[in-house]
């Protein structure tokens, strides 16, 4: 498998101070890894320095074999996609237009579509089975289709990473597990590396095939479900009656 | 699936929206042009359309043809100009500030060019101990100079602060205090002037479209123009800032730079148009409002040519409306633009509370 991410050493934190011990851990071509952990334990921090948004105060992260702060705007946005919590609430925002935003770090000035943007664009509605979603205005949808077109939109971006952050979250159970489920078809399908926060321990121990968990001063820990079944409640404090 | 990999988009996307686009756009055009004309026959000498016809061919009465070639058709162009330019500065503000109550005096660059303005006029008045409207050498040149240098000023310290500021309604806050503190200045130079010169001032914040003359026709039309060719070529990084500052950065666009030069482009044209014709409001905040009801979009490649020529289309309007005959003369053109701005603004607050709460 081909690796596309890799932490070196890397400290997260703030103004000198590291949030947890260095992390060493790399992401996989065709992986889908949950991030859990309580709030403030981290994982805004750890996204914000994958992203090159915010120094490591220590060690380094290799994005496809460079710091992520060394590429360029553009360069950067052919690597990794973002699928967020917040939305856009723009009134007159069609489906199509955010979805073929995504092809914009690949178009010029004038953001000319070709015949090929169309045809992945239609591609990748298709694989997310939200096609006839495209004339639709993006704020009259539901909060699972917005999600799903906001994903639509990381697909057309064509990037080996998407970062998703609580991709799950504010949606109903039924959606929660279609959206798991999406989440692995991607990744094994398409040949992503998907990155995704998440609080829904108890759906991500169900579905959910790798897992990364941090909590404030512990080692990261990394495993698939059912290895980490044991030492995960002891991990997050989580205590039983 | 009709025929091809991707009929279906080709069917939303080439079929469905050229009756969107090019029927409101004709209609929208032969208003425009209906409204020119109308602006240059009507008004307190009405021009017969037979007169109108012999004036365009290059005859008529010498009265019809002074009355049209050196008053209303100046008055016209400066009006369409004008309409344009305020209509693009406010799409590019409420875009940027994702605000649809924004508008170009949002950042207080009307506010230092009125300060520049009172300045001039109160303060040469102070000093020289008679009235500037009174001097022999009082000319609308001077007033205009004043005007784009006050309005320069706060933009340039405006773009210095934003680069400070990491948050845009920071920026928006500090813009209404600048805002807040030219105002000041102003009242205080108001308050120490003389009557008339105090009258001169407040004649020249009313706006009108009738200060420029046909040499300087030039400048206002070639500066305006660069600035909406400037603001069609932003309209990729736009359509990216609609989506959210995260969502653009992740698509390649520098948010400092797009930042800077949307509020750059936007205060020029503005500053030059408050120059030229005074503080016009009203118009650069709804007609953005009307471009995207009429043409049901966000893309900017389509907002930005459609607010231009509603905005020019809205501007002859207000002039025509304000140069009625029986107003007996010219009517403030702000009081214009409020009457017909301030109602599509509500229901532009209304439509989104609707659209919003579903």
């Amino acid at each position: 498998m081909k690796e596309v991410l890799r932490t070196l050493g890397l400290e997260i934190g703030y103004k000198g101070n590291a949030l947890m011990p260095p992390i060493d851990a790399a992401l996989h071509e065709g992986e889908a890894v949950a991030l859990v952990g309580a709030n403030g334990s981290g994982k805004t921090t750890l996204f914000k320095t994958l992203t090159g948004n915010l120094k490591p105060i220590g060690g380094n992260v290799e994005l496809c074999g460079k710091p992520p702060a060394e590429y360029t705007p553009n360069e950067r946005a052919k690597r990794f996609s973002l699928v967020l919590t917040e939305k856009p609430d723009d009134l007159f925002l069609r489906v199509f237009d955010i979805v073929a935003a995504g092809r914009y770090p690949h178009s010029g000035l004038m953001a000319k579509l070709h015949d090929e943007d169309y045809s992945m664009i239609q591609a990748k509605l298709q694989i997310i089975g939200i096609e006839p979603l495209i004339d639709r205005d993006f704020v009259s949808l539901s909060d699972g289709e917005k999600q799903k077109v906001m994903i639509a939109k990381a697909l057309v971006q064509d990037t080996p990473i998407i970062y998703m952050d609580e991709p799950t979250a504010f949606l109903d159970y039924p959606s929660k597990v279609e959206l798991m489920l999406l989440i692995d078809r991607l990744a094994k399908e398409e040949h992503k590396t998907i990155l995704y926060s998440s609080h829904d321990l108890e759906l991500l121990m169900k579905h959910a095939s790798t897992m990364w968990v941090v909590a404030k001063g512990k080692p990261l820990l990394s495993g698939t479900p059912k290895e980490l079944d044991q030492e995960i409640e002891s991990y997050l404090n989580i205590h039983k009656p | 699936m009709r025929n091809g990999k991707f009929s279906y988009l080709c069917t939303v996307m080439n079929e469905r929206r050229p009756t969107r686009t090019w029927l409101p756009t004709l209609l929208i055009l032969l208003a425009g042009m209906l409204l020119f004309v109308l602006n240059l026959i009507v008004g307190s000498v009405s021009v017969p359309l037979s007169e109108f016809w012999a004036v365009v061919t290059g005859g008529g009465d010498e009265t019809y043809r002074t009355i049209i070639l050196e008053y209303r058709l100046p008055q016209a162009i400066t009006a369409l100009f004008a309409g344009i330019g305020l209509s693009i500065s406010g799409l590019l503000m409420q875009t940027l500030f994702r605000n649809p109550l924004a508008d170009p005096s949002i950042l207080g660059i009307s506010s230092g060019a009125s300060l520049g303005v009172a300045i001039v006029v109160l303060l040469t008045g102070k000093l020289s101990g008679m009235a500037v409207s009174a001097m022999p050498g009082w000319s609308t040149v001077g007033v205009t100079i004043a005007a784009f240098a006050g309005a320069f000023l706060v933009l340039l310290l405006i773009l210095a602060l934003s680069s400070r500021l990491k948050s845009m309604v920071s920026l928006i806050l500090v813009g209404i205090m600048i805002a807040y503190i030219a105002g000041s200045v102003t009242d205080v130079l108001k308050f120490f002037s003389q009557k008339e010169d105090v009258h001169t001032f407040v004649i020249w914040g009313f706006g009108s479209f009738s200060n420029v003359g046909k040499s300087q026709l030039g400048y206002l039309a070639a500066t305006i123009s660069l600035g909406v060719i400037l603001s069609f070529l932003l309209s990729k990084s736009l359509n990216l800032l609609l989506l959210g500052d995260r969502y653009a950065e992740n698509l390649g666009l520098n948010l400092r730079r797009a930042s800077l030069l949307t509020i750059l482009v936007s205060g020029f044209l503005m500053a030059v148009i408050t120059a030229f014709c005074g503080p016009i409001a009203f118009i650069g905040l709804a007609v953005p409002h009307l471009a995207r009801f009429t043409y049901h979009t966000s893309n900017h490649f389509v907002l930005t040519p459609a607010t231009a020529v509603i905005g020019m289309d809205l501007a002859l309007l207000c002039n025509l409306i304000a140069r009625l005959p029986g107003f007996d003369g010219n009517l403030p053109i702000n009081s214009v633009t409020a009457l017909i701005g301030a109602p599509i603004v509500i229901y532009v607050i209304f439509h989104r509370q609707k659209v919003l709460s579903k």
